[in-house]
This record gives C-alpha cells, sequence and structure tokens, in this order.
C-alpha cells in the first residue's frame, strides 16, 4: 500500500486533534500544573486545603477558587486594590514587586501565611516572611486566628509605603547573591548537593532517606508529613558553614 | 521550475502561524488580553520533545520537570504513532522552527544557486550527522539531573519564539543567531546537525511501516531525487532508504515531488516491483 505527502499530512493532523480531544475529553490533558493546592490528610484539619502548598504560579482567583477568600481582600491585604485585573495577578510578582522590605521579605510565603492565619489553619512561615499592613488590619477584623497567631503575625508585619522601586531593586540585587545558597521552597536536593551538601548531611537533618535529586526539599516535607521550616534552617546552617 | 510538495508548505505555513500565535497569546494572556479561541498556553506546554526530557523524572518520582505538563507527554505520543507510520513527518511537516529555516533556505539558494546546500562533502557530512546525538543525550541528561528544562537557555527555536519576553538566555540568542548564519549555506543545519528531538524521531526511520522504496526497474537515474533531498540522502542509490536523517517531506518521490517517472519512488508499505528491500 502507498500513502501520498498529502494523505499522510492530513493523517498526521486528524491522530493530532483527535489525540487532543481524547485526552481533553478524558481529563488528562493538561497545559498548566493543577492550581489546587494539596489537602491535609491527617489531624483536625484533614481534607481542607493546605496552604502550605500555595505555589508562586496560583492567581489570587485560584486562591479564591480553593479557601474562599474573596480577590478584593486579597488586593486589599497586599496593597494591590488600585491593579486592573487583580483576578489575574499572580503571586510570584510579589517577589519582583515588593522583594525585601527591612530586611524581610513579602514573596509565595507571605500569601500561605496570609491564608492560613484568615483560615485559622496552622503553618509555619519562614523566618523572614513578611506580611504588609493592610494584611494585618484585615486579619484584626476578619481573620481565624488566634490572639498569639496575631501577635506573632504583627512582629513579622512591613508598612508598604517604606518600598520605593529603588529600594527594592536593591534589595532584590543582593537577594539574587545570596540566592544561590539559600534554601527556598524551589530549593531541589540536587541544588543542596550542588551547594556542598553531602548526601549523609542532608539525612541527618531530614532523619530519613533523601528524596530523588529533582524532587525539592519542600514537595519533599509535604509528601512525609514533616514541616519544611523544621528542616530548612539546620539545612542553612549547614550551608552557612561550608 | 522544480515541482514541490505544495500541501506540505501551506501545512508548514498554517502551523508556523499556530505556534507563534500561541506564543504571543501566552504573553498577552499574562496581562489579561488574550486573543479569543487561541490556546493560552505556554510554549514548553505545547512542546512534544518536553515529553522526551521529562520521560526519565516521570518514571523515578512520578512527576513532570518545571513547566513540563501533560500536554507535552499526549503530543510527544501521536508525534510517535506518526513517526512509526511514515518516520518523522513532524519535522518534514509540522516543525516550526524546520519551517523557519528552509524559508531561510530559500534566500540561500538565491545566493549560492546550485551550490547551495553542497558545501561540506556528504562523506565526511554523513558522519556529522551523528553530532545530534550527542545533543540529545546532554539534553536528557542535564534534565533527569537538575529536574529543570534547562536546554530551553541553548534553544534556538524558543529564542525565535519568545525573543520578546526577555526570558532567553544570551546563549539562546547566539543558537539562534548560527541557525540563522549556517540556513543560508546549508539546508535545515539545526536539524541536521544539532536537533535532539530530530535525533529521537529519526530513530523512527529505520522501523517506519511506510518506507520510502526505489523502482530499480523503472528508475531513469536522472538524479532528481538526489538533489531535491534537503538532508543530502543519496535516495537514488537505494532500494530502499533507510536513513536516520529522512524527515518524510515526500520531496523526492513520484508520488508528490520530483521524481519524474510514476510508481518508482514511493512511500510504500510493501517493496516495489523490480525493488528488492535489501540494498
Ligand atoms: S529522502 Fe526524500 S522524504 Fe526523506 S528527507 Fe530526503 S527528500 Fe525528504
Ligand atoms: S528521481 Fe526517480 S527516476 Fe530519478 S533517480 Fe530518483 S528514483 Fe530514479
Amino acid at each position: 500500500m502507498k500513502i501520498k505527502g498529502l494523505t499522510a499530512g492530513l493523517t498526521f493532523i486528524v491522530l493530532m486533534i483527535g489525540g487532543i480531544v481524547i485526552s481533553v475529553a478524558t481529563g488528562y490533558w493538561a497545559t498548566e500544573s493543577s492550581k489546587e493546592p494539596v489537602k491535609y490528610e491527617t489531624g483536625d484539619f484533614a481534607g481542607e486545603y493546605n496552604p502550605a502548598d500555595i505555589r508562586g504560579s496560583y492567581s489570587f482567583q485560584d486562591i479564591e477558587n480553593t479557601f474562599a477568600i474573596p480577590v478584593e481582600t486579597l488586593a486589599a491585604a497586599f496593597g494591590l486594590s488600585g491593579e486592573e485585573n487583580p483576578e489575574a495577578i499572580e503571586i510570584k510578582v510579589f517577589e519582583d514587586t515588593f522583594g525585601i522590605i527591612d530586611g524581610m521579605e513579602i514573596g509565595t510565603d507571605s500569601m500561605r501565611y496570609f491564608v492560613a492565619l484568615y483560615k485559622g489553619l496552622p503553618y509555619t512561615p519562614e523566618e523572614d516572611t513578611a506580611l504588609p499592613r493592610p494584611a494585618i488590619a484585615i486579619l484584626r477584623k476578619e481573620g481565624a486566628q488566634s490572639a498569639d497567631e496575631l501577635a506573632a503575625a504583627e512582629a513579622k508585619s512591613v508598612t508598604l509605603d517604606n518600598f520605593t522601586g529603588e529600594s527594592a531593586a536593591a534589595a532584590t540585587e543582593d537577594h539574587d547573591e545570596t540566592v544561590l545558597a539559600e534554601i527556598k521552597g524551589k530549593t531541589t536536593f540536587a541544588e543542596l548537593y550542588d551547594w556542598g551538601l553531602t548526601a549523609e548531611q542532608v539525612e541527618s537533618v531530614l532523619q530519613m532517606d533523601a528524596g530523588p535529586r529533582t524532587q525539592t526539599v519542600r514537595d519533599f516535607c509535604m509528601e512525609k508529613g514533616i514541616e519544611f521550616s523544621t528542616v530548612k534552617d539546620p539545612l542553612q546552617d549547614l550551608l552557612d558553614s561550608l | 521550475m522544480k515541482k514541490k510538495v505544495k500541501a506540505r508548505r501551506w501545512i508548514q505555513i498554517a502551523f508556523f502561524v499556530l505556534a507563534a500565535l500561541i506564543a504571543v497569546n501566552h504573553t498577552l494572556a499574562e496581562s489579561g488580553m488574550a486573543i479569543p479561541f487561541v490556546a493560552e498556553a505556554s510554549l514548553h506546554a505545547v512542546c512534544p520533545f518536553g515529553g522526551v526530557v521529562t520521560i526519565y523524572n516521570l518514571i523515578t518520582t512520578g512527576t513532570f520537570v518545571q513547566k513540563i505538563h501533560e500536554s507535552s507527554l499526549v503530543l510527544m505520543l501521536i508525534v510517535f504513532g506518526a513517526a512509526i507510520l511514515v518516520g518523522p513527518i513532524f519535522c518534514g511537516w509540522i516543525c516550526p522552527f524546520g519551517t523557519f529555516q528552509e524559508w531561510l533556505g530559500a534566500l540561500g539558494r538565491k545566493i549560492f544557486k546550485k551550490k547551495y546546500n553542497r558545501f561540506i562533502p556528504y562523506k565526511f557530512d554523513k558522519y556529522l550527522r551523528f553530532l545530534r546525538y550527542l545533543v540529545l543525550i546532554w539534553a536528557v541528561f542535564i534534565t533527569a539531573w537538575s529536574g529543570k528544562i534547562l536546554f530551553a537557555d541553548f534553544d534556538p527555536y524558543y529564542a525565535l519564539f519568545q525573543f520578546w519576553t526577555g526570558e532567553v538566555a544570551v546563549t539562546g540568542f547566539i543558537a539562534l543567531f548560527l541557525v540563522v548564519l549556517l540556513s543560508l549555506f546549508v539546508e535545515r543545519p539545526f536539524c541536521k546537525y544539532a536537533c535532539p528531538y530530530g535525533a529521537v524521531l529519526g530513530l523512527f526511520n529505520l522501523i517506519r511501516i511506510f518506507g520510502l522504496r526505489r523502482n530499480a526497474d523503472t528508475c531513469i537515474s536522472c538524479s532528481a531525487c538526489d538533489k531535491a533531498c534537503p538532508m543530502n540522502i543519496p535516495v537514488s542509490g537505494q532500494s530502499k532508504v533507510i536513513n536516520h536523517q529522512c524527515i518524510s517531506c515526500f520531496e523526492c518521490t513520484s508520488t508528490d515531488g520530483v521524481c519524474p517517472v510514476a510508481g518508482t519512488l514511493e512511500f510504500n508499505t510493501a517493496a516495489l516491483k523490480g525493488g528488492k528491500d535489501e540494498n
């Protein structure tokens, strides 16, 4: 049987469209990561979305969809009410928009922290994570956190007026220099090894076998049910002592 | 005037425009002004090569490498399916970067006339063509190692379709510049020497169901097929073309391309009369 060019070309296109249609129909087709955080598996909050799994690629709308916090509230908390499409704002822009203020960082972790407090869910933020003042004001009014937690959050608050575009840019710069050996949510095991830690050192901190090289330490902790912050600091200490 | 496979040109244009639209739309979507009815996917998500580099991760950790999603895997399987049938038809008919190089090649052909695409003697060239397997091994290795698509930093294709985003590394632009320059001398230089995806698809030439077959009885040895082949494959010397570089463009065939004798050079499941499958 022979096949002509046109037949072959069209067959390919039909295969392609058919394949895409089938995978869309079966729900397999996805061109981006799912915008739903994992849920708590055990404890009092089992079945609820875990704010620790909020990613930089989530938009305010994604947060509203999963945590039922209105987009307007989120925008107000982070001083972004003036933006045109607040629902489309992705959390990853925080790092560039705010960066480091007074040595504290407003980034993806700030959103995790805010959501956790607002919903009264347990979460330990990273040490240098900051919350903008408007966020604290909102929490005071509508948040489900305890008085102690509110006090802790207040200690981590920064004023947005303090930051000008310039200082943010400068801050992002030194930020870039240190980023090489700074453990963050997206740091993988491979990066730890590249920075000079040995597998034994990492495993001694984790007190179990490390995950695959390409996994992020944070994902690994989520999977094993350990608090990321409890391994992050000792690992960072090890790195700093190198 | 040389006979050209017209359907191919049109399909190539269509996919080039589609890829460009998706790329532009992804940028527009970020500022909330997406073109209606065009997918908002990132280019990584619709790259079938993404499927190849993520396989290692998928097997070992069950996750995709960053920026690669299920869509890449689906597209990869479709392209593989087609390749089992007729070989790397993706390269010859769909790949927008191949198309881009062919357009530049048309310019090169105007400049160098018959000398175009004949600068490197084939006896050396055919060994250089294995370079792309080294690129493949390296690309798969660094992705598996880092969990990130580091190859994008060197990918001229990515540079071409994302040059306005500021996400392209300098190395990507250098690669793109080199490909543009070389395309004026050589047809599809990236495909021949560097494309890791072409390297994978090229292997399907060894097993494709519709093989490219020549009928030695009716062949008039005019060598038109040899001259037409963008990949410089010596078609007229073989009764079944089994060459890892063929891109299934049909330019050489008697059904669609330059071969003047009907029934002499076609993609066929069975050996043609007068032709044996052994060379
Ligand atoms: S052998 Fe024929 S089909 Fe294959 S690349 Fe050359 S011209 Fe195209
Ligand atoms: S173009 Fe056709 S007739 Fe001419 S050499 Fe090639 S196979 Fe033979």
